[in-house]
């Protein structure tokens, strides 16, 4: 059990306990959080779950492979360094993931 | 004991039209019974309907659901109605790693972000044509002057079509729509044309590119990889034909579920720009049910085969069975969503399946979501006191039912 701490534009926050192998998009689909669409269902083809990744929790995670690298630069939001797309992050047993929801995904 | 305040919903699957009320009641009742139905298909046999929303994620997630067999012809696509041979050459049918390479390289070139930037030609365009309307005065139909002239131009816009040949390419184009209601030779003999203007125009582009989607495809490079004028001019079409029937009805449909829901309208005109993204989730998910008709309950996507047995929510499917998703069933699938059978343009929570899925999800709907929410957003913010001044004519000879006229007066 992680937990994943989603922070939308408006400084609203919702807490997710989630599923250990399952990504922080698909936690944030089946729980209704707003603001990440995930259409492409996690195959790295629509750009909808983008988010920005807190800073110190980077280095948790393996750097973007050129296909999210290449997808990132697709989301309607502009990228910023930390920014990933949620369908690529997947929970792990005893670490918690803080992203912020960008304004727009479409 | 549990109270029953109504008889219980019958829950056989398909059923004929009955009231939208009614069909929601069956609807949910269904999906709180079981996640498919296996039923006997007009052409190709048998498969499995999915009702429930989270069963038809589940299925368009996973890669075991292919469609090659269909693609290679090696199965008829169990379907309402014959598969037109052309549609099987298209993006839709193709599994990856082939697909992967054909979405990713379209998907770049019509991606939310470039979208974002085709928003301010598009509110430009259709307040040209809200000027022309008042210009020509009311009444209107709304249709013509706008439902199908905004898709058409944002489409060549996209493409790349030079403004000189866009009544070519607008003609052309709109032989495909169901509201023309043309014989098949025509459509036909108009496609033919289309086909060669696109490929000439794709030698252009690949010698001289713009800033266009064409040019993209033209020039694309997957690694070492380049798309074909054979995969180029498909995925053209399928954007055409998919792309802007489709967003015409929908704005159609929009517009007149909300003038059969003044409450919705009144809901929507206090803040348009705020209201408008969920008003159009909203329009995708459920304004077919909202312009009078009575829903029946069939109707499905493109179907897929199981490469493996697999479980999807406790019901197996065998390797070899086909499946689909009826949207009709998911997107009003109380288990998903509360009051499925509301209209309500706030709906914050909107899991619909209008646009699909998955790896196969609608390339378009960037587009179309921008599309529709612009056509919503000027038309009322432009003419708050529209209202409907007529009866409106539907084609129901057409698959899609489209709506061919709507009089408007403000
Ligand atoms: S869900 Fe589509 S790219 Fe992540």
């Amino acid at each position: 059990m992680s937990k994943v701490f989603y922070l939308q534009p408006d400084g609203v926050e919702k807490v997710i306990e989630g599923t250990d192998g399952e990504s922080v998009m698909t936690t944030a689909v089946k729980n209704g959080v707003r603001g990440i669409v995930g259409q492409c269902g996690g195959a790295l083809s629509c750009a909808t779950c983008h988010v920005f990744l807190a800073e110190d929790e980077l280095d948790n995670f393996s750097a973007p492979s050129e296909d999210e690298d290449d997808m990132l630069d697709c989301a309607a939001t502009d990228r910023e360094p930390n920014s990933r797309l949620s369908c690529q992050l997947l929970l792990r047993e005893g670490s918690d993931i803080h992203v912020t929801i960008p304004s727009s995904q479409l | 004991m549990t109270t029953i305040d109504q008889p219980l919903a019958d829950t056989a699957y398909p059923f004929l039209p009955v009231e939208p009320s009614e069909a929601a009641r069956r609807y949910a009742a269904i999906c709180a019974d079981r996640p498919m139905t296996k039923m006997t298909m007009p052409i190709g046999g048998d498969a499995w309907i999915i009702h429930r929303n989270s069963t038809a994620r589940a299925m368009l997630g996973d890669p075991r659901f292919v469609r090659e067999p269909f693609r290679t012809g090696e199965r008829t696509v169990p379907y309402f109605m014959e598969f037109p041979e052309f549609l099987k050459s298209t993006i839709q049918f193709e599994d990856p790693p082939h697909h992967t390479k054909l979405r990713r390289l379209v998907q770049k070139s019509i991606s939310p972000k470039r979208v974002r930037g085709m928003r301010d030609s598009a509110v430009k365009f259709a307040n040209e044509l809200i000027d022309e309307m008042v210009a020509k005065g009311s009444p209107s139909n709304l249709v013509e002057d706008y439902s199908i002239a905004l898709p058409i131009q944002m489409l060549a816009n996209l493409l790349g079509v030079p403004p000189e040949d866009r009544p070519k390419f607008e003609s052309w184009s709109a032989s495909t729509l169901s509201v023309a209601n043309m014989a098949p030779e025509q459509i036909a003999a108009n496609m033919g044309e289309l086909v060669q203007y696109m490929t000439a125009l794709i030698e252009e582009r690949r010698r001289e590119p713009r800033e266009d989607l064409l040019s993209d495809l033209a020039n694309a490079r997957d690694k070492d990889d380049t798309l074909t004028d054979a995969e180029i001019i498909p995925i053209a079409l399928i954007l055409i034909i998919g792309g802007f029937d489709n967003t015409a009805n929908f704005i159609g449909q929009g517009v007149l579920s909300l003038f059969n829901n003044q409450d919705q309208l009144a809901v929507l005109l206090e803040d348009v720009d705020t209201v408008a993204p969920t008003a159009v989730e909203e329009i995708l998910r459920h304004a077919a049910w909202e312009i009078g008709n009575p829903v029946a309950g069939m109707g499905a996507l493109v179907p897929f085969v199981a490469t493996e047995d697999v479980d999807l929510e406790g019901q197996l499917v065998a390797k070899g069975e086909a499946i689909m998703i009826d949207p009709n069933g998911a997107n009003h699938d109380a288990i998903a969503m509360a009051e499925p059978a509301t209209f309500d343009v706030r709906r914050a929570d909107n899991p619909h399946l209008t646009l699909s899925f998955g790896l196969h999800h609608c390339l378009g709907a960037p587009l179309a979501r921008m599309e529709l929410q612009v056509a919503i957003t000027e038309l009322f913010r432009r003419l708050p006191g529209l209202r409907q001044d007529g009866p409106v004519v539907i084609n129901y000879d057409n698959l899609t039912q489209p709506i061919t006229s709507l009089p408007v007066a403000w």
